[in-house]
This record gives structure tokens, sequence and C-alpha cells, in this order.
């Protein structure tokens, strides 16, 4: 019952900061639901890093990373047959899946596309949900997952803030025509967090529940840091326990924004340190 | 005779890095040390050890240059003792008992055991045992003092053990939570590795609750030791807390000691942010453990206490150092808010404490000063105010009773309310000492050999 080898088995790039890893995790791909996600370490001395999972299939998991910071531009140089230190997981609680109605499930990062994929693949197998999907990227070029989230939802628009793709703008000024149309039961994201806080209000306006994925730093991702700490309705939550999704509407995004922000500067020395090394190599 | 002085690193030396401060004794100077024992009949220093380690025979032979048999008498009853020597609030045990401390200064009991068990290392001197094989199996959660002794002892009996470790490395709050400086990850490392040389299996990275339920483990094993400690932070609930700079002392010791924040980033990836001037709030061994790391990321550290020094629960040695370290430790002061700017900590506004009656510690109890508050500057603010059992274990164990804190309910065997499932430790006790947690460990190992001894037939095995 020990997880071990952490090959990655398929690698590739999505756009050109998005990249798909398939790494060997059986435990983790026969047990994890669509809302847990897994710690990754690339290598021993290297972060505990919390990522989405998008699919699981044969012992092993998809995951989908931007190219952000020094552990994800390293990991994207691991090559096919490399191994992780470690993939642990699945942690978090997994999301009901259950009868919802009329769902929007809107996504416009690559954790928010990997969500979106993972729950509306559930939902949409339980009766009487019919499910929406929406995928915002900046322009035509970044566009991926969209063939896939086609297929297991029942709606499905896409839009690029350039207009280049899809229609122009964000997935939520659709989200509101149909807010106003009095299609939508409930709303569920992940993403740009400040787009989720317009998602809120936007929701809350329409008194439609809205439930949020958040992403915030962790360490130890078992309940021991605190780093992870949100405050709900006032009330100290750890998104890695007690999450990571939330009803959108108690959520203090304010503080979750800057929260986000502290390590800022380190990682950006991290990343630099990084490519410096890679370039000199 | 006064004390063999210990050999240390010299501050100005130590503020600029991680290595332990104590350098150990030479052999002469252990030997040296040993001598001074009286031999005396009472043995307290026995008596007042959570493990009774056998103090006066193994300095008799320490004495004597017979560092084999010195070892392997402390192994009888504590199986980490490079550890034990370096952790063990001593004044209160061992050494707070000893009679040469009436009249002068006690032995340095701590420092010796940890010289021998640092010797056996060195010169790979092991116990000699042999075990008769059991089929039952025993599942061990946790692997910090608690788990390590229960599951040395489950497996010299011959019983097949497993420990489940959360985390990427084990040892628990020997990993997580005691600095390099103080217990030098090498030495938990080493003792750990006894472990696995005795045939006990470590699952890392397997987290009871989370990825592996509790019915799944009571399914396949025959007896089951909760000793998963108490991991989860106690915050203030003031004002401020969700700003930028503010850490659980777990947060800030775990980023440090587990991830080596501070080789970031030239060896560990794992970043740590500590301003120029750092509150660290409380006065037990991790508020001492995490100011002496802030000290050492070169920040000027404020340890902010409601009591005052005397009534600190930390490690004497812990408190020398610190404040040989710089430390400013302000006593009488509690925290109200914590006061931002821009997202990130500017201050916090503290109040005046005076001391009242005693409270069920024993120590007296602070009470705030009206309109006495008052603020400082601070970029980075820690709050070391104790831990609780974590929740993620105890929220996804049906049937198992828990207190009002979440601590776990056992009988005088250490048995949970869940038959054939035992607890000891943190879990239990809420924040105690390792030494303490490692005889509950032993005590357990005892209640589960008579349990599965007498109570059943061992389960069918694939």
């Amino acid at each position: 019952m020990v997880e071990t080898g952490f090959r990655v088995t398929s690698k590739g790039l999505l756009n050109s900061d998005d990249y798909l890893i398939e790494v060997e995790a059986p435990i983790v791909s026969e047990r994890i639901r669509p809302g847990q996600f897994v710690v990754f370490m690339t290598h021993e001395n290297g972060e505990r890093i919390p990522m989405s999972v998008q699919k699981t299939e044969d012992g092993k998991i998809t995951m989908l990373i931007k190219k952000l910071g020094k552990t994800s531009l390293e990991l994207f140089d691991y090559e096919v047959g490399d191994s992780l230190y470690a993939v642990i997981g699945p942690m978090g609680n997994a999301t009901p899946i259950k009868r919802y109605g009329n769902i929007v499930w809107g996504s416009d990062l690559v954790c928010g596309y990997a969500e979106n994929w993972a729950h509306c693949n559930a939902l949409r197998g339980v009766e009487g949900n019919y499910v929406i999907s929406m995928q915002t990227f900046p322009s035509k070029e970044d566009v991926y997952l969209e063939e896939e989230l086609r297929a297991v939802s029942d709606e499905y628009y896409i839009t690029t803030l350039d207009g280049s793709y899809g229609r122009k703008g964000h997935y939520l000024d659709i989200l509101e025509e149909l807010l106003d149309e009095g299609r939508v039961d409930i709303v569920f994201a992940c993403g740009d967090i400040g787009r989720m806080r317009d998602l809120a209000r936007l929701t809350e306006k329409y008194g439609v529940p809205a439930r949020v994925v958040l992403r915030q730093i962790m360490v130890d991702a078992t309940g021991m840091c605190g780093s992870c700490r949100v405050f709900i309705d006032g009330e100290m939550k750890l998104t890695c326990i007690d999450g990571p999704m939330f009803d959108a509407h108690k959520v203090d995004f304010d503080e979750v924004i800057n929260r986000l922000g502290m390590f800022k500067d380190a990682e950006g020395k991290a990343k630099e340190r990084y490519q410096r090394q890679r370039g000199n190599r | 005779m006064a004390r063999v002085p210990m050999p240390e690193q010299p501050v100005e030396e130590r503020m600029s890095n991680f290595h332990e401060v104590p350098l150990g004794y030479s052999p002469e100077q252990a030997i040296k040390e040993a001598k001074r024992c009286l031999q005396c009949g009472e043995s307290q220093c026995t008596v007042n050890c959570p493990v009774e380690v056998d103090v006066k025979k193994f300095l008799k032979e320490l004495s004597e240059g017979r560092f084999r048999e010195a070892f392997l008498t402390i192994k009888e009853s504590n199986p980490i003792p490079a550890i034990a020597g370096r952790v063990c609030p001593q004044e209160d045990q061992c050494e707070g008992a000893c009679t040469l401390g009436r009249v002068g200064s006690p032995i340095n009991i701590g420092k010796l055991e940890s010289f021998l068990g640092d010797w056996a290392m060195e010169n790979g001197v092991e116990e000699d045992f042999s075990i008769q094989e059991i089929p039952q199996k025993v599942a061990v959660i946790g692997s910090g003092p608690s788990g390590i002794s229960c599951a040395v002892d489950l497996r010299k009996k011959g019983y097949q053990v497993t420990v489940y470790e959360a985390l990427h490395k084990a040892g628990g709050v020997l990993q997580y939570g005691i600095p390099e400086f103080r217990l030098p990850k090498k030495v938990v490392d080493e003792e750990l590795s006894n472990l696995k040389k005795i045939g006990v299996d470590l699952m890392l990275n397997t987290i009871i609750g989370q990825n592996l339920s509790f019915e799944e483990l009571r399914e396949e094993y025959d007896a089951i030791f909760i000793c998963t400690g108490a991991g989860a932070p106690r915050f203030l609930g003031i004002q401020g807390e969700e700003l930028n700079g503010v850490y659980s002392a777990n947060e800030f010791l775990i980023r440090t000691n587990l991830m080596k924040a501070y080789k970031f980033p030239e060896e560990y990836d794992t970043p740590i942010v500590v301003g120029d001037k750092v509150a660290v709030v409380g006065a037990g061994n991790v508020a001492m453990d995490a100011a002496r790391c802030a000290m050492r990321m070169g920040a000027e550290v404020t340890m902010v206490y409601r009591r005052t020094r005397k009534e600190s629960p930390a490690r004497l040695e812990e408190v020398h150092h610190a404040l040989e370290e710089g430390l400013n430790l302000m006593e009488l002061v509690n925290p109200v808010r914590i006061v931002g700017e821009n997202g990130w900590v500017k201050g916090v506004e503290l109040i005046r404490m005076m001391l009242g009656e005693p409270d069920d510690t024993g120590r007296r109890r602070p009470h705030p000063v009206e309109g006495s508050e008052f603020m400082i500057e601070f970029d980075t603010f820690i709050e070391a105010i104790g831990t609780s059992p974590n929740r993620l274990f105890l929220e996804r164990a049906e049937g198992l009773e828990v207190n009002r804190w979440g601590g776990i309910l056992i009988d005088e065997n250490l048995q949970t309310s869940i038959e054939g499932v035992f607890s000891g430790g943190d879990a239990i006790s809420g924040g105690a000492t390792v030494i303490q947690a490692l005889g509950e460990g032993r005590k357990a190992a005892k209640s589960i050999h008579e349990y599965l001894r007498t109570a059943r037939a061992p389960k069918e095995y694939k």
C-alpha cells in the first residue's frame, strides 16, 4: 500500500505557457474524486505543490500546469520516464456529485480547466443535471481542452479576451445572460481569483448559489501549518482540509487575493535562478 | 567537583548557521562527567524518568569506559537516546532529581545520553536480539516519538508492524518541529533507520482518513495505535491574522525544519519570508525554536509573553541559548490586534498583563491591565500559543471518542473507545514532551501485546 514510481508517462505543451503531464500514481488514480487534489514534489528538496487533477486512467493521473514558478518550470523539464519524488493524495474534500439542476461551470485558468473537466465529467452522469461549461482564454492560440469539455457538457461556450476565437470577452458576460434568462441553478468556478470575486458578486445579485475552488498556498496540506487559511463568513477555515471548494458568497476575496501574494518576491527569485541555471546548461 | 562544561558553538558563529549549538562531549569529558555520579542509593533520576532509564547503571558503565554496555542499558528503556538526550526537559526529570543538584550542579545526564547515542551510531553499535515472528499485524498511525517506541517494542515481540506517516519524511515533530540546531536531522534519520533494520514497515505520504481510511486499517490490522500528535495550530483569534507576515509557529517551523526554507533558493525550493523585526507570541519550546530560527535568518526577535520568564514552560537550555543569542523577552504583555499596511503586518497592539491567582497548572494566571494598550512595529508575527490534535484524522475516525478539545479518550491501558485501538502521545495529551510520548508508546505496546495475546486469534491473512 505504498505509492512509488511516479513516472512521467506523457507530457506536452497545451499553449505557450500551459502543459499537460501524465504521471503514474495508482492509488491516487483509483481514489481521487472531483474536487480533491494532489500534492507533488519534483525532488526531495522540492516544494510541496497542491495541484488539480484533470483525469485519471489506468493508474495514471493527468495534471494541467502553467509554467509559472521554479517548480512548474522544472517539472516541465522532466522527460517521459523520469520520476517525481512524490505524488501525494487524494487531498481535500470531494465535491458532492448529485443533482443540482442547471449547472454552469466556468474556468479561465489552467487549474480551472482541469477542475471544469473533472467536475462536468462526473456531474453530467447524474440524472436531472444539465451541464453548461464555459472557458475563457486570452487569445485563440491559447485555447485547449475545448473538444474534451464539449464532450462532457450539455452546452458549451468559449470566449477569448481579444475576440480572436469564440465570443469576445469573459465567460462572466455569458453567465450574466444566462442568469438573466433564469436558466442557472448553481455556478461552479475555478481560475483567476479576481474574476471569481466578480462571479461571486454577480451570482449573489441574482440569488444564485456559487461554489469556487480555492488554491491557496499550502505546505503540508494536512491541516498542520495554517498557511492556506481563509475566512468564510468570518470563520477561519483551512483550504486543505475544509476545502478546497467554498461558498463563493462567504469568501473574503480581498484577503484571499492578498495571501496569494505572500511569497511572490521569493518565488520570482527562485524562478530567475532556475532559468539562469537552465540557460547555462 | 563542578560539571564538565559542554563545549558550544560561540554565539557570533552560530547565528549564521543552523548547526547544533552544543558540540558534544569527547570520550574523556564524558567519562569525567559520568564519574561525578555518587551512585547514590535513591536513584531518583530513574524514578523521575518517564521511561525509567537506569541512569545510575549507565553512568557507572560509562565512567568505566564501557560505552557499549552503557548504551545498551539506555536502549533497554529508550529506543532513541541520541534524540531524547537532546530534547528532554532533564531539569524537570532525571537531572532535577539528582542528589548532586542539592549541593552543586547535577550530572549532565542528557548530554551523556546523547553522547552514547551518537557514539553508537558512529561505531555501528546496535542492540543484539532475535525476533520470533508472530503473524498478527499492528498499524501505527504517526511516526513521531510515541509511534517509534510503540513500533519498536511491538516489533521486538515479533508482531508485523506498519507505521503510517502523512508527510514525506518520518519522525513527526522531531522532523518538522524541532530545529536542526537543537536536533540535527541526521540524528533523527539515523535513529529512525533502526525501525527499518528491525523490520518495521514505514509508509510515507499516507494520510489515514484521507488517502487510506481508518476503516480499511481496522479491517486489515489486529490492533491499531493512534499517535497522530497535536499538529493543528491554534490561532489567537485576533484581528489581523489574515495578513501576510503572520505565521502559526507550525507553519514557520515546518517551512524551516521540514522544508529547509533557510536554504532557499540555493538548495531547497520552499520559501520563507522573515522580516527585520519579528514578534513571537508565547514562551514555550516551540516559541523558543521559532524565535531562534528567525534570529538565524537575520531578524531582530521580540518574544511577547503574557506571563514572566519564571512561568515559561520551555527547557532551561533553550531559554538560556535564546537569550544568549539576543532574544528580547518581553514579559507580561499580550497581543490585542495585528495592524497591517498594504496587506502586510505593520505592527502589533499589545496590552500589559499582571499575574493573579495560580491556575490549574500552578502558574499564576495573567490578567490584562485595562487601558495599558500600546503599539510596537513588527513586520512578521509568529503565533506559538499551542497546538491541538489534527482534526483531519479525528473527523474521519468513526466511533473514536474525543474530549472537548479533540484529545482522544483512553482508558488506563491507553485503549480508546474502540476495542483494539489504542492511543498515546500528544493525540491524547494535547502537547507534552518527546519523552512522555515515548513512554506512552511503550505503555501502549505493552497493552497491545496483552490485548493480542489474550483477546483474540489473528485475522486471516491473505
